[in-house]
């Protein structure tokens, strides 16, 4: 954990020191660009599509891919964290309750 | 018409420490109805995946990242080896170089102890609403008064919202499925600010791989699959510059 902390307070801090004052290679920017993307996503496609009580993708009655979408639509629309969150939970819980 | 600006120029004088400060906290103040649910929800994320509740609190202030701990406690509960935990959090922190970077010529000025103090509280959301200020031209010489302003509040939200979601975590019921706020703020994050081609293929190359490896030992799949995506994303950027570039 504090390994961690460290690492990411050097990322934060490395580029702030005067002894660095070179610029960062044009492919790295680049590439350090797609990192939230390319993260998040893999984070999110697969808590969406794997069942949490049976470990197996499950697409038909599946409530959580419906309730992304409709957080892929708030986000859109709203921009807002919170107004997502609430629309996805909303309508997760709202399909349970239903089923 | 001339000398009406001159005598404007003459007025303006450069924002004080304190200005500095006040305006970096209510630049950052729209930011918090997204930060304070965050931290809630981390809270109680933190004790529902077995870390005890002083490692969650410190979890929040040692990493200060949002992102980056959820993931964190995910993997942790998961019972995954420290080693990739960590590699896996550090993958995901490594865009801070890209802030770091982009404030060096706003910073580099200041004392080695400002640098530390303001290289621990460069988060994303600080990072944004400073840089704004940083090249606005409204900034003056005390502009490093606005990133600590941004990022107090920052820290002080992100703190006070951890603990209570350790504190009111034992008593929300599983069956609120509250984890599935995890994959929801993500979405919140990624949603808008996928634009161009090559951010679509990075997208959907990091899903794709990260369910097909999602069986494979120590839970491997985030590094494989984040760097796949990025990989793509930057093939994809490259194919498609160099097609209509003429240099």
């Amino acid at each position: 954990m504090i390994a961690t902390g460290l690492f990411t307070f050097a990322t934060r801090f490395c580029m702030l020191n005067k002894t660095v004052g070179k610029q960062l290679p044009t492919w790295l920017v680049e590439a350090l660009s797609f990192v939230p993307i390319a993260v998040l996503t893999a984070i999110i496609v697969p808590a969406v599509l794997f069942d949490p009580a049976s470990h197996k993708i499950t697409i038909t009655d599946n409530p959580r891919m419906l309730a992304a979408l409709v957080a892929i639509a708030t986000a859109l629309i709203t921009r807002q964290v919170i107004m997502t969150i609430g629309a996805g939970l909303a309508t997760l819980w709202f399909l349970q309750w239903v089923a | 018409m001339s000398s009406k600006r001159d005598t404007a120029d003459a007025l303006f004088e450069a924002p004080s420490a304190q200005q500095e400060f006040w305006h970096g906290m209510c630049d950052e103040l729209p930011l918090m109805f997204g930060v304070i649910p965050f931290g809630l929800v981390f809270g109680v994320l933190g004790i529902e995946s077995g870390l005890g509740p002083l490692q969650t609190i410190l979890l929040s202030t040692i990493l200060f990242g949002g992102a980056s701990q959820v993931v964190f406690v995910q993997l942790w509960a998961a019972g995954i080896p420290a080693l990739i935990v960590g590699s896996s959090v550090c993958v995901i922190n490594i865009r801070h170089v890209l802030y770091s970077a982009s404030m060096a010529s706003h910073l580099g000025h200041l004392s080695l102890r400002w640098r530390l103090l303001l290289g621990y509280l460069l988060t994303d959301e600080a990072y944004a609403v400073s840089i704004k200020r940083f090249t606005n031209g409204h900034a003056g010489p005390l502009k490093h008064f606005h990133l600590l302003g941004s990022g107090a509040l920052l820290w002080t939200g992100w703190q006070a919202s951890t603990i209570i979601g350790v504190v009111v975590g034992n008593t929300i019921p599983e069956s609120w499925s509250l984890s599935f706020a995890i994959p929801l703020t993500f979405i919140a994050v990624v949603a808008p600010i996928m634009r161009t081609r090559a951010e679509i293929a990075t997208a959907v190359t990091a899903g794709s791989l990260a369910t097909i490896c999602q069986t494979l030992p120590w839970n491997s799949w985030l590094i494989i699959a984040a760097s796949g995506g990025i990989a793509a994303g930057w093939l994809v950027h490259h194919v498609s510059n160099g097609k209509g570039c003429t240099e």
